[in-house]
């Protein structure tokens, strides 16, 4: 069963990437990981993309930030939360 | 007939994805095994003509198939059809089921299985000089594993296929973290096979005994 903050950050990440709902959505996933801390010492979510606009390491706690701030890193982010 | 194993070691992503690799497929493989500064465009075009199974484990993108620092391996047009005539070809990469791995089987391979978005997971960086020990990136990396595994035991490309999506399913049941369980589902998706489902490579000897881990890698990456 989703939780509420899961259910949120996908809700955010359904909008077209405008600069409001990337603020919207870092802030959903702010809210989401405060909900959930990580078990692990240094999570850190990464892909094999090449050529990306977005970094292909990033930790968890800075994901928003990267939400926030890059319109594909989002868009990504909504086909992963779906 | 070697087998060719390429893993790239350079950034956090792929010292994870390698780093099983090495751990469960590069000891019961024979050499061709090209790891990190090894992982580049030369030694792959001497050693894959020889070989009947590519493995790759790199970044990549629509076109494109990346060794040690991004260094293009398989490109669209600009690789020899005898690089890949006749094998099984498995690309651990982003984007490569696109266009790539239709165009390793217009020239020839036998099959090549990638994936068609980003193929995303969870790490733990604090992890990185030992990644075959971070169980919440072994969620998503265990179950390719398998399929490679399959495939060296012998079993048709769809079979390892089949095997590698169970792996992402039965995990995700289980898993209770809804971003890893994300990360399942997106991969599942996105895993393509093209070419000749029944293709084989030749059978490996299957290790039944367990081997001790690889010593820690102790190159930092980026």
């Amino acid at each position: 069963m989703p939780t509420k903050e899961f259910e949120e950050l996908k809700e955010a990440l359904r909008e077209a990437p405008t600069a409001e709902a990337r603020k919207a959505a870092a802030e959903a996933m702010n809210r989401f990981l405060a909900a959930h801390p990580a078990k692990k010492s240094r999570p850190t979510l990464v892909s094999l993309g090449y050529k990306k606009t977005y970094p292909q390491a990033i930790p968890l706690d800075k994901v928003s930030d990267e939400l926030a701030k890059n319109p594909e890193f989002f868009e990504l982010m909504g086909r992963i939360v779906k | 007939m070697p087998t060719v194993v390429l893993m790239s070691d350079f950034d956090l992503p792929t010292r994870s994805a390698s780093g099983f690799m090495l751990r469960y497929i590069a000891p019961r493989v024979e050499p061709v095994q090209l790891f990190g500064m090894l992982v580049r465009r030369l030694p792959f075009q001497l050693t894959a003509p020889q070989s009947d199974i590519i493995i790759g484990c790199g970044h990549g993108d629509v076109d494109a198939f990346t060794g040690q620092n991004e260094a293009v391996i398989l490109e669209i047009g600009k690789y020899s059809p005898r690089e890949v005539k006749g094998k099984v070809i498995k690309l651990i990469s982003c984007q490569c089921g696109i266009a790539l791995c239709p165009d390793l089987v217009k020239n020839g391979a036998a099959c090549a299985m990638g994936y068609t978005d980003d193929y995303v997971w969870v790490m733990d960086a604090d992890l990185a000089s030992t990644p075959w020990s971070d169980k919440i990136a072994a969620t998503s990396l265990i179950p390719v594993v398998d399929g490679i595994n399959a495939l060296l035991d012998g079993k048709t490309a769809q079979e390892a296929f089949d095997i590698e999506l169970e792996g992402y399913s039965r995990n995700a049941e289980v898993e209770e973290d809804e971003l890893v369980k994300a990360c399942l589902e997106f991969n599942w998706d996105n895993a393509v096979l093209l070419g000749n489902p029944e293709a084989r490579a030749r059978a490996r000897l299957r290790i039944t005994f367990p081997l001790p881990p690889p010593p820690p890698l102790l190159m930092p990456v980026a």
